[in-house]
């Protein structure tokens, strides 16, 4: 075991450099940047006051904050020591790529015809809005399917929040996540080369997507801070903005189950949970029984314990649909 | 103190450069001394590969003949003669070339007499390697410039690559780097090959394995960008190692698969050449080291010992005739793709054709191999057929009995292009190929890294 902390603790350093990390430095300090303008204009605080503000000790050393450092830690270590096992976005690309062949309703690179600049755009906009559809879809899963909601509690027993709160994930959640994107990467690389062959290719900015790098520079890192950022409603009901997030952490139960969006606020509208921002503070955290919230051991254990009371329970009080 | 510390530095450079030189000199496949006991001439060093030598001089002859349509041209280089000319490399000022004559570096040699003796999968009519080339050679002078534009065969393509395999890479592994001259009672280390031999059976049966390969001795001294210089006589300094102003075409030129290797090895995801080069430098090595005995079990089996080295030179010169089909295989995706916008282009359709003939040229190559490479060969036949697509929808598919081509109707274009995709995916899934020039499959790793992967555990 000792010889993977090392390596893990590299691995985590270099996201700090890496633009296709959210915790890149870059993101880090545009959302600082944001922040700033921001409770200076719309909140008229002074630089002072903002930067007292946007680095309140109630808030980064909290015991909720301390209790995210810690999970990070010690996912590093569960993950290094899994992640390898589970499937890869090429095993699916590759599999999926082999089952387009066999079938003869569409010819392979029945699209090939297409500029190459112009395939570059619809791959750089297509996997950027599936992507986000499929985050979406697997966080509102986890809200709504029991078995799942009792692992993704642990990343809602938060009861203050910082950017580095988006690692308070149980594992299991963190490899369904895993999943998720393997799942998206494998279609969208496979089915792309089967209809476009050599011409697919990403728009990128620093080696990471330009969708990415603009969602992030605009302060993503936000969405999980005290900070409440509001958009105009008009803006809100397309992207998802900090302060929507930030109901979705509500305690208050008309904000449950609501803003699962990642960047685009569209899904939400479709599927009925779209709730705008308030100009109001909120508290953040569970109101159901969960225990000891920034206890590690408990924060680990207890979602396993919950999921096994939900899978024994033999009267299911939601159905499939009511799931989906 | 002072003086101390100077003079050690002073020393230690002495030493290194001294050091650097020596490791220079090892890596050259030259110099290799006598060994044979019994041995009373006066030569000092052992190596000898000249036959090969000319053998590619006969085979670049023979390409720039079937270019001119001469049928007894072709049968010169092929069938061999007196007084043959070297064709290529050609002397120049800028690249002075020291021999002129094939006899030069071996007299007598022909390429007909070490031509793969198998059936031929992938052309027409049932042939041996001979038989297909002296087919070939035959349509390639009724053709003019030996492009036959009608069934868009593109002769001096197809005879050039096709020769490459079925003499050089097949001489070399299934013959002299095979089973049986490997096996301690053929062509054993302590005797000579042949009466009066200055080399021992092992040292020369390695030395013509190498001969084939087609590297200058010096190669390991050389980036592979200049090596591929050296092939295109565009790197006079590379090529002549030992300064005397002059390019010796038996030892100091880069030629056939050892050229292709360095093609593919410039781009920097492979290292074909060294690995090829290094191994047939390790074997010589491990062989002369045995001083005139017979080879004992690490000789033969070691890690340094000849059979390791045979399978490693064996397998990658294998993978670098699968780069070259997965390479034309793409060119020829791409030149129907330019072709689609105007099908009357005569320059467009001549490229075509052109890379159509590499592309066949090295996949019956690959059939000339030690390993049995006949369902490969079967699948690839099935993918790119006899004969190019041609734009009047038709393609040869069967030679007659009296030597004609037969046509019959064709795939469309489009399928055609999706064929040459299966043809790399194919050389990708069964050789591991790395090279992977004009990929047109796109690579899923590339795209897969830049969409970055999931991290760890993040929530949204």
């Amino acid at each position: 075991m000792l010889e993977l902390i090392p390596d893990f603790l590299q691995d985590f350093f270099e996201e700090f450099a890496n633009p296709q990390k959210r915790i890149f430095v870059g993101y880090l300090l545009s959302a600082f940047v944001v922040a700033l303008v921001w409770l200076c204009i719309a909140e008229r605080d002074s630089a002072k006051a903002a930067i007292k503000k946007i680095f309140d000790k109630n808030v980064w050393l909290s015991t909720s904050s301390l209790a995210d450092f810690k999970i990070i830690l010690v996912n590093r270590v569960i993950m290094s020591g899994t992640a390898a096992a589970l499937v890869t976005q090429i095993t699916i690309s590759t599999f999926l790529y082999k089952l387009l062949h066999g079938q003869a309703l569409i010819e392979p690179l029945a699209l090939h015809f297409i500029s190459a600049g112009s395939v570059a755009v619809i791959f750089t906009v297509f996997f950027f809005v599936f992507d986000d559809f499929s985050r979406f879809y697997v966080h509102r899963l986890m809200h709504r399917v029991p078995v799942l909601w009792a692992f993704h509690q642990v990343h809602h027993s938060a009861e203050t929040m910082t950017p580095f709160t988006i690692f308070r994930t149980h594992p299991i959640e963190g490899f369904i996540f895993t999943l998720r994107t393997s799942v998206v990467q494998g279609i969208v690389i496979s089915v792309f080369l089967f209809l476009f062959g050599s011409k697919v290719d990403l728009i990128t900015v620093y080696g990471a997507s330009v969708g990415v790098v603009i969602f992030h520079s605009l302060g993503s890192n936000l969405r999980h801070s005290h900070i409440k950022i509001r958009y105009p409603r008009t803006i809100e009901l397309f992207f998802i903005s900090p302060g929507q997030h930030q109901i979705h952490h509500s305690t208050e139960k008309r904000h449950f189950d609501k803003n699962f969006g990642v960047a685009l606020a569209v899904w939400d509208l479709i599927f009925g949970s779209l709730s705008y921002s308030e100009d109001r503070t909120h508290k953040f955290g569970l109101t159901t029984k969960f225990g000891e919230k920034h206890n590690l051991l408990h924060l680990y254990i207890e979602p396993f314990k919950a999921a096994v009371r939900i899978i024994k329970q033999t009267k299911v009080t939601r159905g499939p649909q009511g799931w989906f | 103190m002072n003086k101390l510390v100077k003079t050690s530095i002073l020393t230690a450079s002495f030493l290194y450069i001294g050091a650097s030189g020596a490791s220079a000199a090892d890596d050259v496949y030259a110099n290799f001394p006598i060994t044979l006991k019994d041995y009373d001439g006066s030569s000092k060093t052992s190596e000898s590969y000249g036959g090969q030598m000319a053998r590619h001089m006969l085979h670049n002859g023979l390409k720039k003949a079937a270019s001119s349509g001469d049928l007894a041209k072709m049968e010169m280089y092929f069938n061999g003669a007196e007084s043959v000319a070297i064709l290529d490399p050609k002397s120049s000022d800028k690249f002075p070339v020291k021999q002129t004559k094939v006899e030069e570096l071996s007299k007598g040699k022909t390429l007909i007499k070490k031509t793969y003796k198998g059936r031929v999968i992938g052309w027409p009519g049932n042939m041996t390697g001979a038989e297909v080339i002296q087919f070939m050679m035959k349509k390639a002078s009724a053709a003019p410039k030996g492009v036959d534009l009608i069934t868009g065969y593109n002769y001096p393509q197809l005879i050039s690559k096709f020769t490459m395999g079925a003499v050089f890479y097949n001489q070399a592994c299934t013959n002299y780097l095979g089973d049986k001259k490997l096996s301690s009672a053929s062509k054993p280390n302590d005797a000579p090959y042949k009466k009066g031999a200055k080399y021992t059976g092992k040292e020369h049966v390695w030395d013509e394995a190498f001969g084939y390969w087609g590297a200058a001795a010096h190669t390991l001294t050389l980036s592979p960008k200049q090596s591929y210089e050296v092939a295109k006589k565009k790197n006079l300094t590379a090529a002549d190692y030992n300064k005397d102003g002059v390019v010796d075409a038996g030892t100091e030129m880069t030629y056939a698969h050892a050229y292709y290797a360095s093609g593919f090895d410039k781009g920097g995801k492979t290292n074909y050449l060294e690995t090829v080069t290094r191994a047939f430098l390790t074997g010589r090595e491990t062989i002369t080291s045995a001083k005139g005995q017979k080879l004992g079990w690490n000789g033969r089996n070691g890690g340094k010992g000849i059979i390791k080295q045979a399978a490693i030179i064996c397998s990658n010169w294998e993978k670098v005739i699968a780069e070259a089909v997965f390479k034309y295989a793409g060119s020829v995706y791409k030149d129907l793709e330019n072709m689609k916008e105007n099908m009357d282009d005569a320059k467009m359709f001549g490229k075509y054709v052109k890379h159509w003939g590499e592309l066949k040229g090295f996949a019956l190559a690959l059939e000339a191999g030690k390993a049995d490479r006949s369902a490969i060969a079967n699948k690839l036949t099935g993918l790119m057929g006899y004969g190019p697509w041609l734009p009047n929808m038709s393609q040869v598919v069967d030679v007659s009995a009296n030597g004609n081509y037969v046509k019959d109707e064709s795939s469309s274009l489009q399928s055609y292009q999706m064929h040459m995709l299966k043809i790399q995916k194919l050389m990708v899934d069964e050789f591991g190929i790395k090279a992977r020039n004009n990929d047109m499959l796109g690579s899923m790793g590339d795209l897969a890294a830049k969409l970055g992967g999931s991290g760890y555990a993040e929530n949204d």
